[in-house]
């Protein structure tokens, strides 16, 4: 009879395990990654309506779900510059009010807490 | 199915069938009649790790987040479906078995089990020993499942500190526990401890059990960690919480008599807390403090 003995003492070391979700990071495109390193709020909606961006949301399905989802979002393009058009004309008015309306708190941070207001100030 | 029109050609026995880490087991492997054409033969031990994973689109794409976003105004556009249950085999030993007049009769393997065995459980390992022989005409691959158990010495002991899950720890809050080890289906009892760093207004305090298998495939993208909770054991509802005035709640909640023991596999892991939550009265308090201590469970009966 065919007999493997005991397999040496030492043991072997743990396979080598992958990493979670919170270990990976964000799990975006390269198109989507570029957007969201801009610090100025303009450039990223601006980026975010390149056809590179909204092509690169298909990015991760299979083959042919992939093909037929790029297909669909070259139909709802137009729709997508719209919603994001929308999204910076609401961000503007809302942020225009603010900026107006928190003019004295802000000055009164200038003059009373430079620091804070300095590191408030970073993007 | 497959048995109904054809039994299986070779028996393989596992002893002991329920193992401890660093335990030896012996493999066995007949045959009702010699199996010829054979090129080789071999006995693997390992494990079905079993996961979950994202198999369809990038989990943070901005799209992704708009359909979320539509799902919740209950309209259509939903990743609903996204992640899906998997399973991998992860052969830990693998013995040749020498054939050289290309016919295999029978043959036997002893391997040690490693300190670090992830013990056997629905969600993480399913563990089973196969016989695989390569032939000229079909191959043969029989398998035969033993389980590995781990009892409180087998626990790591570095198995992580009390951590703030949500909460500006107004009053710190500490879950006192007589150990980390416990055995599935115990009861256990411990106590919250609540140092107010001011005066407060009134707390509702409660615990629970908390275990949570974390998915961590090695080249499949992850799917989403799944907590299960036990039922909450309401503590006091009205505690006084004053400066310099601590305070000691004793609890006892017992843990599922099923608990998948703590375990660290290749693509998925299993790990258990106590978790303790504690609200504020009133409308402007402070947040809801909530803090869980990492325990482990075993599944060794004696």
């Amino acid at each position: 009879m065919a007999n493997v003995p005991l397999m040496s003492i030492s043991e072997p070391p743990a396979p080598e395990r992958g990493l979670t979700r919170a270990e990976r990071g964000r799990d975006i495109s390269a198109a989507q990654a570029e957007a969201e390193a801009e610090t100025s709020t303009g450039r990223r909606l601006l980026l975010s309506m390149s056809p590179r961006f909204v092509w690169s949301q298909a990015e991760g399905y299979p083959v042919v779900i992939k093909q037929f989802l790029q297909f669909c979002l070259i139909l709802i393009y137009p729709a997508w510059v719209v919603g994001v058009l929308a999204s910076a004309a609401i961000y503007y008015a809302v942020y225009s009010v603010l900026w107006v309306l928190f003019w004295p708190v802000r000055a009164w941070m200038k003059k009373n807490r430079p620091d804070d207001y300095a590191a408030s100030q970073l993007k | 199915m497959r048995r109904l029109f054809r039994p299986a050609r070779v028996q393989v026995t596992v002893s002991p069938s329920v193992v401890w880490p660093c335990q030896s087991v012996d493999v066995r492997a007949n045959t009702a009649k010699p199996i010829s054409d054979v090129i080789s033969a071999r006995i693997e031990l390992g494990y079905y790790n079993f996961y979950r994973y994202r198999w369809a689109g990038r989990a943070d794409a901005a799209a992704t987040a708009a359909t979320n976003a539509m799902w919740l105004t209950e309209d259509v556009g939903t990743t609903y479906g996204t992640d899906r249950d998997a399973k991998e085999w992860i052969g830990i030993f693998a013995a040749e078995l020498p054939t050289p007049t290309s016919v295999f009769t029978e043959g036997s393997a002893t391997f040690r089990l490693p300190s670090w065995a992830p013990a056997s459980s629905s969600q993480i390992a399913r563990w089973s020993c196969r016989l695989i022989v390569q032939r000229r005409g079909i191959d043969i691959d029989e398998a035969t499942e033993f389980a590995v158990v781990v009892g409180p010495d087998d626990a790591r002991a570095d198995i992580g500190s009390l951590e703030q899950v949500t909460g500006s720890a107004a009053a710190r809050l500490d879950i006192e526990l007589p150990r980390v080890v416990f055995r599935a289906g115990e009861t256990i009892e411990g106590a919250i401890v609540i140092t107010p760093s001011r005066d407060l207004p009134a707390g509702d305090v409660r615990v629970k059990w908390q275990g949570q298998r974390d998915s961590h495939p090695r080249t499949r993208t992850p799917g989403f960690d799944e907590i299960v909770n036990g039922r909450s054991v309401q503590l006091e509802k009205h505690v006084t919480l004053r400066e310099g005035r601590p305070v000691r709640l004793p609890f006892d909640t017992a843990l599922p008599q099923d608990a998948a023991p703590t375990a660290s596999a290749v693509n998925s892991s299993m790990r258990w807390f106590v978790s303790a939550t504690m609200f504020y009265a009133g409308f402007a308090s402070p947040g809801t403090e909530s803090v869980r201590r990492p325990i482990a469970v075993v599944n060794a009966v004696g």
